[in-house]
Protein backbone atom coordinates (compact mmCIF):
# COMPACT_ATOMS: atom_id res chain seq x y z
CA UNK A 1 0.00 0.00 0.00
CA UNK A 2 2.72 2.43 1.01
CA UNK A 3 4.58 2.00 -2.27
CA UNK A 4 1.38 2.55 -4.25
CA UNK A 5 0.55 5.84 -2.53
CA UNK A 6 4.11 7.05 -2.91
CA UNK A 7 3.96 6.35 -6.64
CA UNK A 8 0.66 8.27 -6.94
CA UNK A 9 0.99 10.82 -4.19
CA UNK A 10 -1.73 13.12 -5.42
CA UNK A 11 -4.43 10.57 -6.19
CA UNK A 12 -6.91 10.37 -3.27
CA UNK A 13 -8.08 6.98 -2.11
CA UNK A 14 -11.59 6.22 -3.40
CA UNK A 15 -14.19 3.74 -2.44
CA UNK A 16 -17.58 2.95 -3.84
CA UNK A 17 -20.35 4.37 -1.67
CA UNK A 18 -21.76 1.58 0.45
CA UNK A 19 -25.34 0.89 -0.34
CA UNK A 20 -27.60 0.94 2.69
CA UNK A 21 -29.94 -2.02 2.24
CA UNK A 22 -33.51 -0.98 1.66
CA UNK A 23 -35.91 -2.38 4.24
CA UNK A 24 -38.72 -4.58 3.00
CA UNK A 25 -41.79 -6.04 4.63
CA UNK A 26 -41.02 -8.72 7.21
CA UNK A 27 -43.26 -11.64 8.05
CA UNK A 28 -43.25 -15.07 9.59
CA UNK A 29 -44.55 -18.11 7.75
CA UNK A 30 -47.06 -18.73 10.52
CA UNK A 31 -47.43 -17.82 14.18
CA UNK A 32 -43.81 -16.76 14.47
CA UNK A 33 -42.00 -16.63 17.78
CA UNK A 34 -43.73 -15.24 20.87
CA UNK A 35 -42.54 -11.77 21.75
CA UNK A 36 -40.62 -11.12 18.52
CA UNK A 37 -41.63 -8.09 16.50
CA UNK A 38 -40.65 -8.81 12.89
CA UNK A 39 -40.53 -5.11 11.96
CA UNK A 40 -37.48 -4.70 14.26
CA UNK A 41 -35.50 -7.19 12.17
CA UNK A 42 -33.81 -4.67 9.90
CA UNK A 43 -31.05 -6.71 8.27
CA UNK A 44 -31.39 -9.16 5.39
CA UNK A 45 -31.79 -12.90 5.62
CA UNK A 46 -30.30 -14.75 2.69
CA UNK A 47 -30.66 -18.52 2.55
CA UNK A 48 -28.56 -20.85 0.43
CA UNK A 49 -30.21 -24.21 -0.12
CA UNK A 50 -29.27 -27.24 -2.14
CA UNK A 51 -28.72 -30.96 -1.79
CA UNK A 52 -25.59 -32.35 -0.16
CA UNK A 53 -22.58 -31.66 -2.35
CA UNK A 54 -24.19 -28.78 -4.25
CA UNK A 55 -21.36 -26.38 -3.33
CA UNK A 56 -23.20 -24.30 -0.75
CA UNK A 57 -20.29 -23.68 1.60
CA UNK A 58 -17.95 -22.59 -1.21
CA UNK A 59 -20.48 -20.05 -2.42
CA UNK A 60 -21.30 -18.81 1.07
CA UNK A 61 -17.62 -18.11 1.69
CA UNK A 62 -17.50 -16.04 -1.49
CA UNK A 63 -20.69 -14.24 -0.54
CA UNK A 64 -19.27 -13.33 2.86
CA UNK A 65 -16.05 -12.02 1.28
CA UNK A 66 -17.95 -9.95 -1.22
CA UNK A 67 -20.48 -8.57 1.28
CA UNK A 68 -17.86 -7.64 3.84
CA UNK A 69 -15.56 -5.99 1.35
CA UNK A 70 -18.56 -4.02 0.11
CA UNK A 71 -19.12 -2.78 3.65
CA UNK A 72 -21.88 -5.06 4.98
CA UNK A 73 -21.60 -6.84 8.30
CA UNK A 74 -22.49 -10.53 8.11
CA UNK A 75 -23.45 -13.39 10.36
CA UNK A 76 -23.42 -17.02 9.33
CA UNK A 77 -25.79 -19.66 10.53
CA UNK A 78 -26.64 -23.21 9.60
CA UNK A 79 -28.10 -26.45 10.81
CA UNK A 80 -26.84 -28.37 13.82
CA UNK A 81 -24.94 -25.43 15.23
CA UNK A 82 -26.92 -24.61 18.38
CA UNK A 83 -25.27 -24.87 21.79
CA UNK A 84 -28.57 -26.24 22.98
CA UNK A 85 -28.79 -29.58 21.21
CA UNK A 86 -26.13 -29.93 18.50
CA UNK A 87 -24.02 -32.23 20.69
CA UNK A 88 -26.98 -34.50 21.39
CA UNK A 89 -27.99 -34.45 17.73
CA UNK A 90 -24.56 -35.74 16.77
CA UNK A 91 -24.78 -38.44 19.41
CA UNK A 92 -28.18 -39.48 18.16
CA UNK A 93 -26.95 -39.64 14.59
CA UNK A 94 -23.93 -41.69 15.50
CA UNK A 95 -25.95 -44.17 17.49
CA UNK A 96 -28.85 -44.10 15.01
CA UNK A 97 -31.28 -44.46 17.88
CA UNK A 98 -33.98 -41.84 17.35
CA UNK A 99 -37.02 -42.40 15.22
CA UNK A 100 -38.40 -39.98 12.64
CA UNK A 101 -40.66 -37.65 14.58
CA UNK A 102 -38.11 -37.41 17.37
CA UNK A 103 -35.29 -36.58 14.98
CA UNK A 104 -37.49 -34.08 13.21
CA UNK A 105 -38.35 -32.27 16.45
CA UNK A 106 -34.76 -32.40 17.61
CA UNK A 107 -33.71 -30.60 14.44
CA UNK A 108 -36.56 -28.14 14.87
CA UNK A 109 -35.30 -27.38 18.39
CA UNK A 110 -31.84 -26.77 17.00
CA UNK A 111 -33.27 -24.52 14.31
CA UNK A 112 -35.39 -22.52 16.79
CA UNK A 113 -32.34 -21.98 18.98
CA UNK A 114 -30.34 -20.62 16.03
CA UNK A 115 -33.29 -18.52 14.95
CA UNK A 116 -33.60 -16.85 18.34
CA UNK A 117 -29.95 -16.60 19.22
CA UNK A 118 -28.19 -15.97 15.92
CA UNK A 119 -30.62 -14.95 13.19
CA UNK A 120 -32.83 -12.51 15.13
CA UNK A 121 -29.98 -10.72 16.95
CA UNK A 122 -28.10 -10.46 13.64
CA UNK A 123 -31.07 -8.98 11.82
CA UNK A 124 -31.89 -6.64 14.70
CA UNK A 125 -28.35 -5.29 14.48
CA UNK A 126 -28.85 -4.72 10.76
CA UNK A 127 -26.51 -7.45 9.58
CA UNK A 128 -26.78 -9.65 6.53
CA UNK A 129 -27.50 -13.13 7.83
CA UNK A 130 -26.33 -15.94 5.55
CA UNK A 131 -27.97 -19.24 6.30
CA UNK A 132 -26.35 -22.43 5.05
CA UNK A 133 -29.69 -24.24 4.69
CA UNK A 134 -32.93 -23.34 6.43
CA UNK A 135 -36.27 -25.00 7.12
CA UNK A 136 -36.49 -26.31 3.54
CA UNK A 137 -33.72 -28.91 3.94
CA UNK A 138 -35.34 -30.08 7.17
CA UNK A 139 -38.70 -30.27 5.45
CA UNK A 140 -37.37 -32.07 2.37
CA UNK A 141 -35.67 -34.72 4.51
CA UNK A 142 -38.80 -35.24 6.58
CA UNK A 143 -41.08 -35.32 3.55
CA UNK A 144 -38.87 -38.00 2.00
CA UNK A 145 -39.53 -39.99 5.20
CA UNK A 146 -43.27 -39.60 4.90
CA UNK A 147 -43.91 -36.75 7.34
CA UNK A 148 -47.16 -34.87 6.86
CA UNK A 149 -46.75 -31.51 5.07
CA UNK A 150 -49.37 -29.74 7.21
CA UNK A 151 -47.60 -30.87 10.35
CA UNK A 152 -44.33 -29.46 9.06
CA UNK A 153 -45.97 -26.25 7.94
CA UNK A 154 -47.39 -25.68 11.42
CA UNK A 155 -44.09 -26.54 13.07
CA UNK A 156 -42.08 -24.18 10.88
CA UNK A 157 -44.67 -21.44 11.17
CA UNK A 158 -42.12 -20.13 13.68
CA UNK A 159 -39.67 -19.33 10.86
CA UNK A 160 -39.11 -15.90 9.36
CA UNK A 161 -39.66 -15.53 5.61
CA UNK A 162 -36.18 -14.88 4.17
CA UNK A 163 -35.37 -12.05 1.76
CA UNK A 164 -34.05 -14.58 -0.71
CA UNK A 165 -33.65 -18.33 -1.01
CA UNK A 166 -30.95 -19.31 -3.49
CA UNK A 167 -31.29 -22.92 -4.50
CA UNK A 168 -28.14 -24.39 -6.01
CA UNK A 169 -29.35 -26.86 -8.57
CA UNK A 170 -26.69 -29.46 -9.26
CA UNK A 171 -27.10 -32.78 -11.05
CA UNK A 172 -26.94 -35.93 -8.93
CA UNK A 173 -23.84 -37.13 -10.83
CA UNK A 174 -21.95 -33.94 -10.04
CA UNK A 175 -22.93 -34.09 -6.38
CA UNK A 176 -21.85 -37.70 -6.13
CA UNK A 177 -18.50 -36.85 -7.68
CA UNK A 178 -18.02 -33.96 -5.22
CA UNK A 179 -18.92 -36.13 -2.26
CA UNK A 180 -16.26 -38.64 -3.22
CA UNK A 181 -13.71 -35.98 -3.99
CA UNK A 182 -14.22 -34.52 -0.50
CA UNK A 183 -14.47 -37.56 1.77
CA UNK A 184 -13.83 -40.64 -0.39
CA UNK A 185 -16.86 -42.05 1.41
CA UNK A 186 -20.60 -41.66 1.62
CA UNK A 187 -22.31 -40.49 4.80
CA UNK A 188 -24.84 -42.80 6.45
CA UNK A 189 -27.54 -40.12 6.73
CA UNK A 190 -26.85 -38.42 3.42
CA UNK A 191 -27.32 -41.85 1.88
CA UNK A 192 -30.66 -42.28 3.68
CA UNK A 193 -29.53 -45.64 5.06
CA UNK A 194 -32.16 -45.36 7.82
CA UNK A 195 -34.86 -45.79 5.16
CA UNK A 196 -33.78 -49.26 4.12
CA UNK A 197 -33.89 -48.38 0.41
CA UNK A 198 -30.99 -50.63 -0.40
CA UNK A 199 -28.38 -52.52 1.55
CA UNK A 200 -25.72 -51.07 -0.66
CA UNK A 201 -24.78 -47.55 0.28
CA UNK A 202 -24.11 -46.38 -3.26
CA UNK A 203 -27.56 -47.44 -4.49
CA UNK A 204 -29.16 -46.05 -1.38
CA UNK A 205 -27.41 -42.71 -1.87
CA UNK A 206 -28.73 -42.37 -5.41
CA UNK A 207 -32.27 -43.38 -4.47
CA UNK A 208 -32.40 -41.23 -1.36
CA UNK A 209 -30.92 -38.14 -3.01
CA UNK A 210 -33.45 -38.48 -5.84
CA UNK A 211 -36.25 -38.61 -3.27
CA UNK A 212 -34.99 -35.53 -1.45
CA UNK A 213 -34.55 -33.72 -4.75
CA UNK A 214 -38.14 -34.51 -5.68
CA UNK A 215 -39.30 -32.96 -2.40
CA UNK A 216 -37.09 -29.94 -3.02
CA UNK A 217 -38.75 -29.45 -6.40
CA UNK A 218 -42.15 -29.33 -4.73
CA UNK A 219 -40.90 -26.91 -2.07
CA UNK A 220 -39.26 -24.80 -4.75
CA UNK A 221 -42.69 -24.07 -6.20
CA UNK A 222 -44.40 -23.52 -2.86
CA UNK A 223 -41.69 -21.24 -1.47
CA UNK A 224 -40.57 -19.69 -4.75
CA UNK A 225 -36.85 -20.40 -4.54
CA UNK A 226 -34.49 -18.45 -6.71
CA UNK A 227 -32.94 -21.36 -8.62
CA UNK A 228 -29.29 -21.06 -9.64
CA UNK A 229 -27.76 -23.49 -12.11
CA UNK A 230 -24.97 -25.00 -10.07
CA UNK A 231 -23.50 -27.16 -12.82
CA UNK A 232 -21.08 -24.39 -13.76
CA UNK A 233 -17.75 -23.10 -12.51
CA UNK A 234 -17.75 -21.56 -9.02
CA UNK A 235 -16.97 -18.15 -10.57
CA UNK A 236 -19.93 -18.25 -12.92
CA UNK A 237 -22.24 -19.34 -10.14
CA UNK A 238 -20.99 -16.61 -7.84
CA UNK A 239 -21.39 -13.90 -10.49
CA UNK A 240 -25.04 -14.80 -10.76
CA UNK A 241 -25.48 -14.94 -6.98
CA UNK A 242 -23.84 -11.52 -6.67
CA UNK A 243 -26.29 -9.98 -9.12
CA UNK A 244 -29.19 -11.46 -7.26
CA UNK A 245 -27.79 -10.29 -3.92
CA UNK A 246 -27.54 -6.76 -5.28
CA UNK A 247 -31.25 -6.92 -6.06
CA UNK A 248 -31.93 -8.04 -2.50
CA UNK A 249 -29.95 -5.09 -1.13
CA UNK A 250 -31.87 -2.68 -3.29
CA UNK A 251 -35.02 -4.01 -1.75
CA UNK A 252 -36.47 -5.58 -4.85
CA UNK A 253 -35.92 -9.26 -4.28
CA UNK A 254 -37.71 -12.02 -6.06
CA UNK A 255 -40.21 -12.52 -3.25
CA UNK A 256 -39.98 -15.90 -1.60
CA UNK A 257 -43.44 -17.46 -1.41
CA UNK A 258 -45.37 -17.35 1.83
CA UNK A 259 -45.74 -21.11 1.77
CA UNK A 260 -49.50 -20.93 1.64
CA UNK A 261 -50.06 -20.62 -2.08
CA UNK A 262 -50.51 -24.14 -3.30
CA UNK B 1 -55.05 -35.62 18.70
CA UNK B 2 -58.56 -36.68 17.86
CA UNK B 3 -58.66 -40.44 18.36
CA UNK B 4 -57.69 -42.61 21.29
CA UNK B 5 -55.52 -45.70 21.03
CA UNK B 6 -58.60 -47.90 21.37
CA UNK B 7 -60.29 -46.00 18.53
CA UNK B 8 -57.20 -46.51 16.39
CA UNK B 9 -57.34 -50.25 16.96
CA UNK B 10 -54.36 -50.60 19.29
CA UNK B 11 -54.66 -53.67 21.52
CA UNK B 12 -53.16 -51.77 24.50
CA UNK B 13 -54.61 -48.90 26.54
CA UNK B 14 -53.05 -45.67 27.72
CA UNK B 15 -53.96 -43.99 30.99
CA UNK B 16 -52.59 -40.52 31.69
CA UNK B 17 -52.58 -38.40 34.82
CA UNK B 18 -52.45 -34.64 34.73
CA UNK B 19 -52.47 -31.94 37.37
CA UNK B 20 -50.39 -29.24 38.98
CA UNK B 21 -47.09 -29.95 40.69
CA UNK B 22 -48.07 -31.01 44.19
CA UNK B 23 -51.55 -32.22 43.25
CA UNK B 24 -50.60 -35.75 44.30
CA UNK B 25 -51.03 -37.25 40.83
CA UNK B 26 -47.70 -39.09 40.89
CA UNK B 27 -48.64 -40.83 44.14
CA UNK B 28 -51.97 -41.85 42.65
CA UNK B 29 -50.54 -43.28 39.45
CA UNK B 30 -47.89 -45.11 41.45
CA UNK B 31 -50.58 -46.75 43.57
CA UNK B 32 -52.52 -47.64 40.45
CA UNK B 33 -49.42 -49.22 38.96
CA UNK B 34 -48.72 -51.27 42.10
CA UNK B 35 -52.25 -52.61 42.09
CA UNK B 36 -52.24 -53.50 38.39
CA UNK B 37 -48.90 -55.30 38.78
CA UNK B 38 -50.26 -57.29 41.71
CA UNK B 39 -53.23 -58.27 39.60
CA UNK B 40 -50.94 -59.63 36.89
CA UNK B 41 -51.71 -56.96 34.34
CA UNK B 42 -49.02 -56.11 31.77
CA UNK B 43 -48.28 -52.56 32.80
CA UNK B 44 -45.66 -50.00 31.89
CA UNK B 45 -45.02 -46.62 33.48
CA UNK B 46 -43.61 -43.62 31.64
CA UNK B 47 -42.71 -40.24 33.03
CA UNK B 48 -42.68 -36.83 31.39
CA UNK B 49 -39.24 -35.57 30.37
CA UNK B 50 -37.41 -38.83 30.87
CA UNK B 51 -35.94 -39.94 27.56
CA UNK B 52 -32.21 -40.37 28.11
CA UNK B 53 -30.76 -38.50 25.19
CA UNK B 54 -33.14 -35.59 25.28
CA UNK B 55 -32.73 -35.40 29.04
CA UNK B 56 -29.06 -34.56 28.62
CA UNK B 57 -29.94 -31.59 26.42
CA UNK B 58 -32.82 -30.51 28.65
CA UNK B 59 -30.93 -30.60 31.91
CA UNK B 60 -27.98 -28.76 30.40
CA UNK B 61 -30.29 -26.15 28.94
CA UNK B 62 -32.24 -25.74 32.14
CA UNK B 63 -29.13 -25.38 34.23
CA UNK B 64 -27.81 -22.67 31.97
CA UNK B 65 -31.25 -21.13 31.50
CA UNK B 66 -30.78 -21.37 27.75
CA UNK B 67 -34.39 -22.00 26.88
CA UNK B 68 -36.91 -19.65 25.33
CA UNK B 69 -40.64 -20.52 25.33
CA UNK B 70 -40.21 -21.91 21.82
CA UNK B 71 -37.19 -24.11 22.49
CA UNK B 72 -38.66 -25.14 25.85
CA UNK B 73 -41.74 -26.33 24.01
CA UNK B 74 -39.80 -28.07 21.24
CA UNK B 75 -37.35 -29.86 23.49
CA UNK B 76 -40.19 -31.32 25.53
CA UNK B 77 -42.00 -32.33 22.35
CA UNK B 78 -38.80 -34.09 21.27
CA UNK B 79 -38.67 -35.94 24.56
CA UNK B 80 -42.29 -36.93 24.22
CA UNK B 81 -41.82 -38.09 20.61
CA UNK B 82 -38.84 -40.19 21.61
CA UNK B 83 -40.77 -41.99 24.34
CA UNK B 84 -43.86 -42.18 22.16
CA UNK B 85 -42.16 -43.79 19.19
CA UNK B 86 -39.75 -46.04 21.03
CA UNK B 87 -41.77 -47.13 24.05
CA UNK B 88 -45.43 -46.18 24.10
CA UNK B 89 -46.44 -47.23 20.59
CA UNK B 90 -44.57 -50.58 20.60
CA UNK B 91 -45.95 -51.46 24.06
CA UNK B 92 -49.47 -50.44 23.10
CA UNK B 93 -49.20 -52.62 20.05
CA UNK B 94 -48.08 -55.45 22.29
CA UNK B 95 -51.18 -55.08 24.43
CA UNK B 96 -49.83 -53.27 27.49
CA UNK B 97 -51.60 -50.90 29.83
CA UNK B 98 -49.34 -47.86 29.68
CA UNK B 99 -49.45 -45.35 32.52
CA UNK B 100 -48.20 -41.85 31.77
CA UNK B 101 -47.34 -39.33 34.46
CA UNK B 102 -48.25 -36.29 32.32
CA UNK B 103 -49.11 -36.37 28.64
CA UNK B 104 -49.35 -33.75 25.88
CA UNK B 105 -51.86 -31.74 27.98
CA UNK B 106 -48.99 -30.67 30.21
CA UNK B 107 -47.36 -29.10 27.16
CA UNK B 108 -50.64 -27.55 26.02
CA UNK B 109 -51.04 -25.88 29.41
CA UNK B 110 -47.46 -24.83 30.14
CA UNK B 111 -46.41 -23.73 26.68
CA UNK B 112 -49.55 -21.67 26.21
CA UNK B 113 -48.94 -19.94 29.53
CA UNK B 114 -45.39 -19.24 28.31
CA UNK B 115 -46.86 -17.46 25.29
CA UNK B 116 -46.59 -20.09 22.55
CA UNK B 117 -49.61 -20.02 20.22
CA UNK B 118 -52.00 -22.75 21.31
CA UNK B 119 -52.63 -23.98 17.75
CA UNK B 120 -48.93 -24.29 17.10
CA UNK B 121 -48.34 -26.41 20.21
CA UNK B 122 -51.35 -28.60 19.54
CA UNK B 123 -50.31 -29.04 15.92
CA UNK B 124 -46.91 -30.34 16.97
CA UNK B 125 -48.47 -33.08 19.11
CA UNK B 126 -50.80 -34.03 16.29
CA UNK B 127 -48.74 -37.21 15.67
CA UNK B 128 -49.87 -38.61 19.03
CA UNK B 129 -53.14 -40.37 19.82
CA UNK B 130 -55.39 -39.39 22.73
CA UNK B 131 -55.12 -41.34 25.97
CA UNK B 132 -57.92 -43.84 26.50
CA UNK B 133 -58.42 -42.35 29.95
CA UNK B 134 -57.08 -39.11 31.44
CA UNK B 135 -57.32 -38.33 35.13
CA UNK B 136 -57.08 -34.73 36.19
CA UNK B 137 -56.18 -34.21 39.84
CA UNK B 138 -57.82 -31.02 40.85
CA UNK B 139 -56.51 -29.58 44.09
CA UNK B 140 -56.98 -26.10 45.46
CA UNK B 141 -54.16 -23.93 44.28
CA UNK B 142 -53.08 -23.18 47.85
CA UNK B 143 -52.94 -26.87 48.75
CA UNK B 144 -50.71 -27.80 45.79
CA UNK B 145 -48.53 -24.78 46.38
CA UNK B 146 -48.06 -25.64 50.03
CA UNK B 147 -47.22 -29.26 49.24
CA UNK B 148 -44.43 -28.13 46.96
CA UNK B 149 -43.26 -25.21 49.04
CA UNK B 150 -43.23 -27.20 52.30
CA UNK B 151 -41.20 -30.07 51.00
CA UNK B 152 -38.81 -28.51 48.56
CA UNK B 153 -38.11 -24.91 49.31
CA UNK B 154 -35.51 -24.53 46.52
CA UNK B 155 -37.60 -23.84 43.44
CA UNK B 156 -35.98 -24.45 40.09
CA UNK B 157 -35.88 -21.61 37.57
CA UNK B 158 -38.25 -22.98 34.92
CA UNK B 159 -40.41 -24.82 37.41
CA UNK B 160 -41.14 -21.50 39.12
CA UNK B 161 -41.83 -19.91 35.73
CA UNK B 162 -39.04 -17.41 36.42
CA UNK B 163 -38.44 -17.13 32.67
CA UNK B 164 -41.81 -15.37 32.40
CA UNK B 165 -40.63 -12.52 34.62
CA UNK B 166 -43.87 -12.62 36.57
CA UNK B 167 -42.11 -11.66 39.78
CA UNK B 168 -38.53 -11.44 40.98
CA UNK B 169 -39.51 -13.57 43.97
CA UNK B 170 -39.43 -17.26 42.95
CA UNK B 171 -42.26 -18.16 45.35
CA UNK B 172 -44.51 -15.42 44.11
CA UNK B 173 -43.61 -16.31 40.51
CA UNK B 174 -44.44 -19.96 41.17
CA UNK B 175 -47.84 -19.03 42.60
CA UNK B 176 -48.80 -16.90 39.62
CA UNK B 177 -47.44 -19.43 37.13
CA UNK B 178 -49.25 -22.40 38.69
CA UNK B 179 -52.46 -20.37 38.87
CA UNK B 180 -52.32 -19.74 35.13
CA UNK B 181 -51.59 -23.39 34.39
CA UNK B 182 -54.59 -24.39 36.48
CA UNK B 183 -56.79 -22.10 34.36
CA UNK B 184 -55.53 -23.83 31.22
CA UNK B 185 -56.21 -27.28 32.65
CA UNK B 186 -59.72 -26.33 33.67
CA UNK B 187 -60.45 -25.02 30.19
CA UNK B 188 -59.20 -28.28 28.65
CA UNK B 189 -61.06 -30.59 31.04
CA UNK B 190 -64.41 -30.68 29.18
CA UNK B 191 -62.76 -30.53 25.74
CA UNK B 192 -60.70 -33.68 26.30
CA UNK B 193 -63.07 -35.42 28.70
CA UNK B 194 -60.76 -35.42 31.70
CA UNK B 195 -61.87 -37.61 34.56
CA UNK B 196 -61.65 -35.02 37.33
CA UNK B 197 -60.57 -36.27 40.75
CA UNK B 198 -60.93 -34.14 43.86
CA UNK B 199 -57.32 -34.05 44.98
CA UNK B 200 -58.12 -32.34 48.27
CA UNK B 201 -59.38 -35.67 49.63
CA UNK B 202 -57.34 -38.33 51.46
CA UNK B 203 -55.06 -40.47 49.30
CA UNK B 204 -57.12 -43.62 49.87
CA UNK B 205 -60.39 -41.94 48.91
CA UNK B 206 -58.85 -40.76 45.64
CA UNK B 207 -57.32 -44.15 44.88
CA UNK B 208 -60.70 -45.79 45.38
CA UNK B 209 -62.18 -43.51 42.76
CA UNK B 210 -59.24 -44.09 40.41
CA UNK B 211 -59.47 -47.88 40.59
CA UNK B 212 -63.21 -47.75 40.26
CA UNK B 213 -63.02 -45.66 37.08
CA UNK B 214 -60.29 -47.89 35.61
CA UNK B 215 -62.32 -51.04 36.24
CA UNK B 216 -65.36 -49.48 34.61
CA UNK B 217 -63.62 -48.00 31.62
CA UNK B 218 -61.05 -50.66 30.78
CA UNK B 219 -61.66 -54.36 30.46
CA UNK B 220 -58.62 -55.29 32.54
CA UNK B 221 -58.77 -59.06 31.98
CA UNK B 222 -57.79 -58.50 28.34
CA UNK B 223 -54.45 -57.20 29.55
CA UNK B 224 -53.65 -60.02 31.89
CA UNK B 225 -50.27 -61.72 31.43
CA UNK B 226 -52.03 -65.04 30.79
CA UNK B 227 -54.52 -63.76 28.25
CA UNK B 228 -53.76 -64.98 24.76
CA UNK B 229 -52.65 -62.07 22.70
CA UNK B 230 -53.73 -61.37 19.20
CA UNK B 231 -51.87 -58.77 17.19
CA UNK B 232 -54.47 -56.93 15.17
CA UNK B 233 -53.24 -54.67 12.43
CA UNK B 234 -53.08 -51.01 13.30
CA UNK B 235 -53.92 -48.52 10.63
Amino acid sequence: MASKTSRHPKKPFHFTRILVPKPTERRFYGHGIPGVDPTKLRGKLIVVEGCDGSGRSTQIQRMVDWLESSGHATVQTGLKRSTLVSEELNQAQNGNILSHTTMSLFYATDFADQLENVIFPGLKAGRIVLADRYIYTLMARDLARGTDMDWLRNLYGMALIPDAVFYLDVSAEQRLARNFAKDFALDYWESGMDLGLSREMFDSFLKYQAMVEREFRKLQKIYNFSVVDGNRSPEEIFNELRKRMEDVMKGNPRKPGTGHDI
Amino acid sequence: MTKSFAQLGFPGRLIAVEGLDGSGKSTQIYLLKRWLEQEGIKVFFSEWNSSELVKSATSKAKKRELLSPTTFSLIHATDFADRYERQLVPLLRAGYVVLCDRYAFTAFARDTVRGCPSNWVRGIYEFAALPDLTFFFRADLEISLNRILDGRPQLKYFEAGMDLRLSSDPYESFRIFQGRILEQYLAMAPEFGFQVIDANQPIEVQQNVVRDVVVNRISLMDFHKDSTLKFPRVS
